[in-house]
């Protein structure tokens, strides 16, 4: 097996000091971090994904797996920006104001990042100018609400109304959490809802065109 | 709209013929038609179709769900969710476990960890004025516990669920009601008028005392309880930074709260809390186990939807709450309940499978599995090499595992705990929800021990109060890494400590400055903003 058909697997299977270990055995090796990303992350975020839809894992084994590619990551990222290498896709993501979870979003956050795409966090209780100057600023093609309280809902649908009210350039926004439903998405104006981390991805390209 | 409809129904004590009433909207689901025909379900998400206790077995008939899908029988569905086809020859089967009148299984007993003298928080006058009420006020479950004033005893004690659970399974979603116009007079009569008064007339009545010698009330139970309670608007606790109306103690009377019968100025003590999420209950268990006074490092742990931690060291009170959900009270579990008659409280495996379990006395059959009893399952499961660290099956043990015992649907795989009883199933998906929950306890004792440069090994006494606790087996908490790296001598399990507090204040005049201090001196940890803690949570996910 190749280095990187290991740290695929690592990922994958959540081994956080293997895959940040393979990582660097990879670059040792002169494997160009573009490659890694695309040959041996991105694979293996595809398939965590698509296992976690079929309900072949669940969360905790996801969480360990996003884990594992997030210590990757950290290893690449200066790397990749050296080499100038920025993907195709800009996402913003953030927890509407009012709400302190980050678990749930951090998690679309790397499922993102496994995808090829850009993603700046803004964090949680982000209020809704902040989501605004950010947008200006990275000139995403994607934006991503959380919530995870149903008593945060409200914030999410100020969110929207504030981004889409604000005449900054366009954007799709994506809305998610535990008490979000398709029928709220709709509701709120918003262009896409996702039920968990898995169908997230898809959610994100369909929605920025890249299927 | 539909027409009157008559379905059979399979109940747990046997079958019926039920005339559904018409519906008058175009919302009513099963659930409303169950619940007006007096026999209410299980609807304790609020009826968001997000719990599973209102699942009752499509038999013969169809399904039509609020989504737009269709079920045929057989099918296990929703009845939050949707309504029956007209059709002749319809027919459900209802678990027990999905009835909402079961009677809790409810603590009221508690250790008390400090001494107390018999001098009264109210003028007592023996013989006219001389009983009071010790009230706690859980999310889940209300005792009024009946004390003799002149002695300090409690005489009498009543419990039942509290009604709001109608309304609302946890705080928040209750939080979030409150905020529809007219739902917080909705949600305050659910406990005053539903809940509280049937209880306090009961004790009265049960001891044959008067309740015109009723002198004084004290009552603990979490921060929203307590605005619940008085009506106060709780919606601000719902959003960041979660400010709560008041968090003091105050004195009101019977006749502020709305209880119409102990004497009108009897005074209601409503004992002091810490914050939004780390309650009067919490306070109350502080003073009652005397965690406050402890010179070496010690911890007080409530196990519920919200998991509360306080952390004593060096005469510093450190309080934070963690997320658990509603796993370990059963809830989003396939078989899952609460503590109650019928449910496997514990299994023991010894050895070989299948496992013995031990059910919590009361009812005919098995109505589910209980917290305590998926603890158990976890740690034996993983030290069996049934489960691997992941929470999977291990596929060796698969393929040994008697075909009776297994449970295979669509590619979601199970353990029937006993091969001739479905409602023992465990499944993976269960597992999954039950690690997520004690990932979250544990990251919060862990997150809370490392912000004062403390490990499991340096606590003298680890305090578990709550009802959860009291039917934990503590060394399979430990093995299954809820409570992490401690031994199984250090924890204390201290039963109902929020109704002691509530007692011990009025019983002992003393206890309520106690608690005051201890409040207003207790520090909040927020979990999600403390570095680290989703590390730490993830790191807690695995099985030891």
């Amino acid at each position: 097996m190749t280095t990187l058909e290991q740290l695929s697997q690592a990922v994958a299977a959540g081994k956080s000091k293997d895959a940040k270990a393979l990582t660097q055995r990879a670059l040792d090796e002169g494997v160009k971090p573009g490659r890694l990303v695309d040959e041996a992350l991105v694979p293996a975020m595809a398939a965590v994904g698509e296992r976690f839809k079929n309900n072949e894992i669940f969360v905790p084994e996801m969480l360990v797996a996003a884990r594992a590619m997030k210590e990757a990551m950290n290893l690449l990222e200066p790397r990749l920006l050296a080499a100038g290498i920025t993907p195709k896709y800009t996402a913003l993501i953030g927890t509407v104001q009012g709400d302190l979870h980050d678990i749930g979003k951090n998690l679309v956050a790397v499922m993102w990042r496994g995808a090829n795409f850009r993603v700046v966090d803004l964090g949680t209780n982000v209020p809704p100018a902040k989501f605004v100057a950010a947008i200006n600023e990275h000139r995403p093609q994607l934006i991503g609400l959380s919530a995870l309280l149903t008593t945060t809902m409200p914030a999410m649908v100020e969110t929207v109304r504030t981004i889409r009210a604000s005449g900054c350039p366009a954007v799709k926004i994506m809305v998610g959490g535990a008490p979000i439903s398709q029928q709220f998405a709709e509701e709120i104006g918003a262009d896409g809802y996702a039920s968990d981390a898995g169908s997230a991805v898809d959610r994100a390209r369909e929605l920025v065109g890249a299927i | 709209m539909s027409r009157p409809q008559s379905i059979h129904v399979q109940w747990p004590d046997g079958a019926s013929t039920l005339a559904l009433r018409a519906v008058h909207h175009d919302g009513a689901t099963l659930a409303d038609q169950l619940a007006e025909a007096g026999r209410p379900l299980n609807t304790r998400c609020g009826r968001h179709g997000r719990c599973a206790g209102c699942t009752v077995e499509l038999v013969a008939g169809r399904f039509l769900g609020r989504d737009g899908t269709e079920h045929a029988a057989p099918a296990e569905i929703k009845a939050c969710q949707g309504r029956l086809a007209p059709g002749a020859d319809t027919t459900i089967a209802v678990p027990a476990r999905s009835l909402a009148t079961h009677r809790p299984q409810v603590v009221t007993t508690f250790k008390v960890g400090v001494p107390a003298a018999t001098e009264p928080l109210v003028p007592v006058v023996p013989g006219e004025s001389d009983h009071g009420l010790a009230i706690d006020i859980g999310t889940t479950t209300v005792v009024v516990s009946l004390v003799d004033l002149r002695s300090g005893n409690i005489v009498r004690e009543e419990a039942s669920f509290n009604r709001q659970i109608e309304l609302g399974d946890d705080v928040v979603t209750r939080i979030q009601l409150a905020g529809v116009p007219d739902k917080l007079d909705v949600l305050r009569d659910a406990i005053v008028g539903r809940t509280l008064a049937p209880l306090i007339a009961g004790v009265c009545a049960g001891a044959a005392i008067a309740p015109e010698r009723l002198a004084g009330a004290t009552v603990a139970g979490n921060t929203t309880m307590l605005h619940l309670l008085t009506g106060t608007d709780p919606t601000p606790m719902g959003v960041a930074p979660f400010c709560a109306a008041f968090l003091e103690h105050r004195q009101l009377t019977a006749a502020n709260i709305g209880l119409s019968t102990p004497p009108p100025a009897m005074p209601v003590h409503l004992l002091p809390g810490i914050s939004a999420y780390v309650g009067a209950d919490l306070v109350a268990g502080c003073v009652c186990t005397g965690l406050n006074h402890c010179a070496e490092p010690s911890l007080l742990v409530d196990i519920g939807t919200n998991g509360e931690i306080l952390l004593m060291h060096r005469g510093r009170l450190l309080a934070t709450a963690t997320a658990a959900g509603p796993a370990f009270e059963g809830g989003r579990l396939a078989r899952g309940t609460r503590a109650v008659a019928g449910a496997v409280a514990h299994v023991r495996f010894d050895g070989e499978f299948p496992p013995a379990l031990d059910l919590i006395p009361g009812a005919n059959g098995i109505v589910g599995l209980c917290g305590s009893a998926y603890v158990d399952f976890l740690a034996q499961g993983r030290r069996i090499s049934l489960l691997e660290p992941t929470g999977r099956i291990s596929p060796s043990a698969w393929q040994t595992l008697p075909a009776v015992h297994r449970h295979h649907r669509d590619i979601t795989r199970g353990v029937r705990l006993n091969a001739q009883n479905d409602a023992t199933l465990v499944t993976e998906a269960d597992v999954a929800h039950l690690l997520q929950a004690k990932a979250a306890i544990a990251a919060g004792i862990v997150t809370l021990l490392r912000r004062a440069g403390l490990a499991p090994a340096d606590i003298r006494t680890l305090y578990l109060a709550g009802g959860f606790g009291l039917h934990l087996d503590v060394a399979h908490a430990i093995e299954s890494g809820l409570l992490p790296g401690f031994r199984p001598e250090q924890i204390d399990v201290v039963g109902n400590t929020a109704l002691g507090g509530a007692w011990l204040a009025l019983i002992d005049r003393t206890v309520l400055p106690e608690m005051i201090a201890a409040s207003t001196a207790a520090e909040v940890v927020e979990l999600n903003l403390e570095p680290g803690f989703e590390d730490t949570f993830i790191d807690h996910l695995a099985l030891p």
